[in-house]
């Protein structure tokens, strides 16, 4: 697992075009029941932060889990960093995990745990980049005590710590913020944006839609196997950016705003309107309320990704 | 591999039950002994094929008295407990998948938890020994064994202590080795569930099956190959002095059953998707 400092010299600035992690065709099915995966195609390249979203059952955890080897597909390829995915293979030294729950040897302590993770690969201890994974584990002296003690956030973060041990290339997260109170939430994603920043590549996946919109550059939306989008946040919320507005005069305001080019549409919500947007920025609806003697009272941006995540999965299908 | 087995060995080392287990093993043998001391059997028919008898003439005997009696139950059961630990509880915990995802094999994974398995069954086997050994030696001596005194016996009748303390080791040896079937046993059925548990009791239920089983002679020469039904071969060390064929036979039979249980249990990891 030393891929060490040594290596980090050598991997380059993120630049175009390598494809750290492949899929093609990848198909799962249990027994002789219901397909988990149904050919999924989709690729992260390097520097990317990929969101995997989707209702529970989608798939996205039986994903994540043929990438890393647990799982065995019953169709399609899989690459990571060019190479096809072995169970336990020598491409795991640049990847770090953390699959649902984390779990540990309940026994020992939390640094034990970290130590013995380590040494099991026969890499010096000074490889191991301990000082990240401490500081992301947070857990001061409560390292030296039994995992049986820690709070399920604790062993969240102990287990993003263990993903860190190994300075990993690729990261690959399933529900990263999972049983975490939203400081420590907040904590996790600042965290992965610096790990985005220095270079590490993120295929993480959640059901927190506000989450994937701040961490994310692209996502990829799969409902009952299938893969139903796949594109930058960007792209993906851009057909469904709106805004909603309280005013005193919804009639004067819906005729001002129709009249301005790059709103969509305005329609009834409630107490006030709800404007879709195509170009236009909520400031010069604002602006061309103001000027119309219009009085505003509320402004806020909509929910845009749950937007784009409903409309693209149909009213039906959210569960 | 050497930095695999170390961790484990690490993990074992640093579990409260192993200790327990482990501390039973020399436990049991120590109350044997005050319990013989206290108490000490008369001479009678079986003379000198008693063992717990002999075992009061002479210390040296003492470990093949209480190998008589725990070799029957608390040395399987505590084996079948460690083999049924091998996979299963790092499933149990959660741990088994982050264990994975590794540039560690799975067959090396097995291969280490296995060795550890069978360390713990021998480790089991050769502290009962020597606790029997020290505490009988402490408490009637080591002496050569002159069964002549004995009336009736069949077989060598007399064995010096350098002679006895090598049948005790080979003794000790054949024991350890006979429970190789149900350790593999255990360890198969550990690669196959969540439950260390389970796959302790399902090997100790092969012990049992295997025993009770032995026991219907209309089963006929199928006893044969039951994986206990050598386990009592032993004996032969202490009563004629010889590996006797039996003994042949019971080795041969663990390295049938090695074979076929750990093969099917790593051909069923090596290709198992692991949902725990």
């Amino acid at each position: 697992m030393a891929t060490g400092t040594v290596a980090r010299a050598d991997v380059g600035p993120p630049g175009v075009g390598e494809t750290v992690m492949a899929v093609r065709g990848l198909s799962k099915r249990f027994g002789k029941g219901v397909l988990a995966v149904d050919d999924l195609t989709v690729s992260v390249q390097r520097g990317e932060v990929c969101g995997l979203l989707g209702p529970n059952g989608a798939g996205k955890t039986t994903t994540l889990r043929m990438l890393l080897g647990l799982v065995m597909p019953t169709a399609g390829e899989m690459e990571l960093f060019g190479e096809r995915v072995v169970p336990s293979g020598d491409v795991f030294r640049r990847v770090g995990a953390l699959v649902e729950q984390a779990a540990f040897v309940p026994y020992l302590s939390g640094l034990m745990n970290l130590r013995l993770y380590w040494e099991a690969g026969g890499d010096p201890i000074d490889d191991a980049d301990f000082d990240t994974a401490l500081g992301v584990a947070g857990l001061g002296d409560a390292i030296h005590r039994k995992v049986k003690t820690y709070s399920q956030g604790m062993r969240q973060r102990l287990g993003l710590a263990r993903a860190l041990l190994n300075r990993p290339d690729f990261l690959v997260l399933d529900e990263p913020t999972n049983g975490l109170d939203p400081q420590e939430m907040r904590a996790v994603r600042q965290l992965l944006r610096r790990v985005a920043d220095h270079g590490t590549t993120v295929l993480l996946s959640s059901h927190l839609l506000s989450e994937v919109e701040q961490i994310c550059t692209h996502a990829a939306v799969m409902d009952r196997g299938r893969l139903v989008a796949y594109g930058t946040v960007a792209d993906l919320t851009q057909s469904a950016v709106s805004s909603y507005l309280e005013v005193d005069d919804p009639a004067r305001a819906t005729e001002v705003l129709r009249a301005l080019p790059g709103v969509v549409e305005v329609v009834p919500d409630g107490a006030g309107l709800s404007v879709r947007l195509s170009g236009a920025e909520r400031w010069q609806l604002v602006d061309a309320l103001v000027r119309a003697g219009v009085k505003v009272g509320t402004v806020t941006a909509r929910h845009q990704l749950e937007d784009a995540f409903l409309g693209l999965l149909g009213e039906e299908t959210v569960r | 591999m050497i930095a695999l087995l170390r961790t484990e060995v690490i993990k074992q080392a640093r579990r409260p039950r192993t200790w327990v287990a482990l501390g039973l093993m020399a436990a049991i043998p120590l109350i044997v002994t005050f319990a013989l001391w206290a108490n000490p059997p008369q001479l009678d028919r079986e003379g000198g094929r008693d063992l717990f008898y002999l075992a009061t003439r002479d210390g040296l005997l003492l470990p093949a008295a209480v190998l008589e009696v725990m070799s029957r139950f608390l040395l399987i059961a505590v084996a079948a407990l460690f083999a049924g630990d091998a996979i299963a509880a790092e499933a149990s915990w959660g741990n088994l998948r982050s264990l994975l995802v590794r540039p560690i094999r799975r067959g090396r994974l097995l291969g280490v938890k296995l060795t550890i398995a069978a360390a713990l069954g021998a480790l089991a086997t050769v502290i009962i020994v020597l606790t029997a050994l020290i505490a009988g030696g402490i408490a009637w001596g080591w002496h050569p064994l002159d069964v002549r005194q004995f009336a009736p016996f069949v077989g060598i009748p007399y064995q010096s202590v350098g002679t006895l303390l090598g049948h005790l080791g080979i003794a000790t040896g054949y024991i350890a080795w006979s429970l190789a079937s149900i350790i593999a046993f255990g360890f198969m059925i550990s690669t196959m569930t969540d439950s260390p548990a389970g796959a302790a009791s399902a090997a100790f239920g092969l012990y049992v099956t295997s025993a009770i089983l032995d026991n219907i002679s209309a089963i006929g020469v199928v006893r044969n190959v039951f994986p206990t039904h050598y386990i009592d071969a032993w004996h032969s060390m202490f009563t004629d002095g010889v590996v006797s064929s039996d003994m042949w036979r019971g080795a041969a039979l663990q390295v049938g059953y090695i074979i076929v249980f750990c093969g099917i249990g790593w051909w069923y990891f090596r290709r198992k998707d692991v949902m725990s």
